[in-house]
């Protein structure tokens, strides 16, 4: 069992991997961490997640663009792939499971990739039903996983009038699901008026919304451990 | 000035930088409206792929609501089917989908250095949009502008390729990106004069794919500034650069470009641009296409219309393609506005 030093000597260097996209290094710090008996969920959270945190914060000062996060992405998800079959179901109340997809009509899936790997990293379960998704399949999906969450993406004005009439359909039949929506061309008023739960117009916000989301999952996380110390 | 120029007049000196009776109000990108296509009896699905259907349903702006222009196509993806690619129409679609590519040509890094096919212009939809710019230009020519467009190289690319893929290796493996996009330069420059040939008044360039929301205003300049330069050198008709999303901080490399004029949409601070670039520059674009002119109230799209001339743009043109179920009493209180507001 390694020392803690040497556990947060292990973390900080899978964190800096995923901030420097380096694909090799985040499979083999993931593994490292497991070999020298660093917890699985630590490892996602105070390591890849916690690198994607500083990335996000990047990206939104301008100083990394797209492709860097794309890499970022992969990085966390090589990661991701050694840890995740160790990880350990974690009670946080707020298990879940969602559907995403982007909308007819759209083949850009980038912002919606981005958006489904924080879901992943939370231990969602994620029914990804690509890109090009007909309407209709949206709406047979949720009814038949019955998510909580159906996020819509649509990255230009000329598709994203369809997830209006998604919106109607998976609300009319099912009430309390909840949708998101996202996308270049998508704004507050047009969630609004369609009536969206939420909205992020781009891979800044979807980032930066989703990781409000893991790291308030990271918070229970921690009030839940301190909670059993006691 | 008191002579009422006609739509041609008025956007060729436009971009002449002589003067015009009133601001153009026009655009280099998809107009086509639900209220022409159903005068027409047209499926959006089909004007596509019909030559005279697609100049007919182009020729419907100028027809109905005056607009200063007559553009086609009215997707983005005529030059990546030339190339080889294969598109969807969604033709048993009830709702308006726009064409997409439904196989690309490029699957993996080690493609990239693809064939250009010799009869390039022979294939796919160039013909049919030679074929339908001859009509269009027999049938409202004379005092209409005929446009066209073509893709940037990097949104080309991206079309042909995932665009995944095509951002990762622009940082991982430039020289390979910079090869393709050398290639496809040529192409869109071959395409370009084809549609010359048939008789365009002005052409749009379309790199939406190099935004500053997705790419560094560093890696613009080196990546894509050189293949835009080359593109409009060869370019003989009037020219615009469009790119949407966040353009602020490459407006002046925009400009750099060779293009006769550059093209932005909403997100662009027009005021701070037009101080950039000073007064002659010609910059269009800046009008929300779906949030004002769709969705917005008549009064929204006055307002609007007024505070992008009052901004400085040198035409009113919306940022985008026009989503086509756009309500006619919208239309036209832009029309009017500019008519009225915008005689300068």
């Amino acid at each position: 069992m390694a020392t803690e030093e040497r556990k947060s000597e292990i973390l900080d260097k899978l964190r800096n991997a995923v901030i420097e996209y380096d694909e090799d290094s985040a499979k083999e710090l993931a593994q490292t961490a497991l070999d020298e008996g660093v917890d699985a969920n630590t490892a996602i959270f105070n390591g890849l997640v916690s690198g994607m945190q500083k990335v996000g914060a990047l990206f939104e000062k301008q100083e990394y663009f797209v492709p860097e996060l794309l890499m970022c992405a992969d990085a966390l998800y090589a990661g991701l792939e050694i840890l995740k079959p160790h990880v350990k179901q974690m009670d946080l109340g707020v298990r879940g499971s969602v559907v995403i997809g982007t909308v007819e009509g759209d083949v850009h899936d980038i912002g919606k990739n981005i958006v489904k790997m924080m879901f992943d990293v939370a231990g969602f379960t994620v029914y990804d039903l690509g890109r090009d998704v007909p309407l209709d399949k949206f709406v047979e999906e949720q009814l038949k996983t019955d998510s909580d969450l159906v996020c819509l993406s649509a990255m230009m004005t000329t598709t994203m009038v369809g997830m209006k009439k998604i919106i109607e359909d998976i609300k009319k039949k099912n009430p309390k699901v909840k949708i998101m929506i996202g996308g270049a061309p998508v704004s507050q008023d047009i969630a609004d008026k369609w009536g969206a739960d939420g909205y992020a117009p781009d891979a800044t916000n979807a980032l930066k919304d989703a990781i409000n989301m893991i790291s308030s999952l990271k918070k229970l996380k921690e009030d839940a451990e301190a909670n059993k110390k006691i | 000035m008191a002579e009422i120029m006609t739509a041609k007049e008025r956007v060729l000196k436009l971009f002449a930088g002589e003067p015009t009776d009133r601001a153009a109000c026009f655009s280099g990108m998809g107009n086509a409206t639900t209220e022409g296509l159903t005068r027409l009896g047209y499926k959006f699905a089909q004007v596509h792929l019909n030559a005279r259907q697609m100049a007919e349903t182009a020729a419907t702006t100028s027809k109905i609501f005056d607009f200063d222009c007559c553009v086609m196509p009215f997707d983005l993806c005529v030059e990546a089917e030339a190339l080889g690619c294969k598109i969807n129409t969604y033709p048993h679609s009830e709702d308006l989908l726009y064409p997409t590519i439904k196989e690309k040509i490029i699957h993996n890094e080690d493609e990239m250095d693809i064939g250009v096919p010799g009869d390039l212009t022979e294939r796919g939809r160039i013909p049919l949009m030679r074929e339908a710019i001859g009509i269009a230009k027999k049938d409202i020519g004379d005092s209409v502008p005929v446009g066209s467009y073509v893709l940037g190289p990097f949104t080309l690319a991206g079309q042909i390729m995932e665009l995944n893929d095509l951002l990762k290796l622009s940082f991982k493996k430039p020289d390979k990106v910079n090869a393709l996009m050398e290639k496809l330069s040529a192409v869109i420059v071959q395409v370009a004069q084809e549609f010359e040939k048939a008789g365009i008044d002005y052409i749009t360039v379309r790199e939406m794919g190099a935004t500053s929301d997705v790419l560094s205003p560093r890696a613009f300049n080196t990546l894509i500034l050189p293949h835009l330069k080359s593109i409009f050198k060869e370019i003989k008709v009037p020219s615009v650069l469009h790119i949407c999303g966040k353009t602020n901080d490459i407006v002046g490399f925009m400009m750099g470009s060779g293009a006769k004029a550059i093209s932005v949409d909403q997100k662009n601070d027009v005021a701070d641009t037009r101080k950039k670039l000073g007064p002659n520059a010609l910059v269009f674009g800046n009008y929300d296409p779906y949030n004002v002119l769709v969705s917005g109230s008549e009064d929204l799209v006055r307002e609007t219309t007024r505070k992008c001339l009052d901004d400085g743009v040198s035409a009113v043109w919306p940022g985008c393609d026009i989503w086509p179920t756009v309500p006619p009493e919208n239309f036209r209180a832009m029309m009017e506005t500019v008519k009225d507001y915008g005689k300068q």
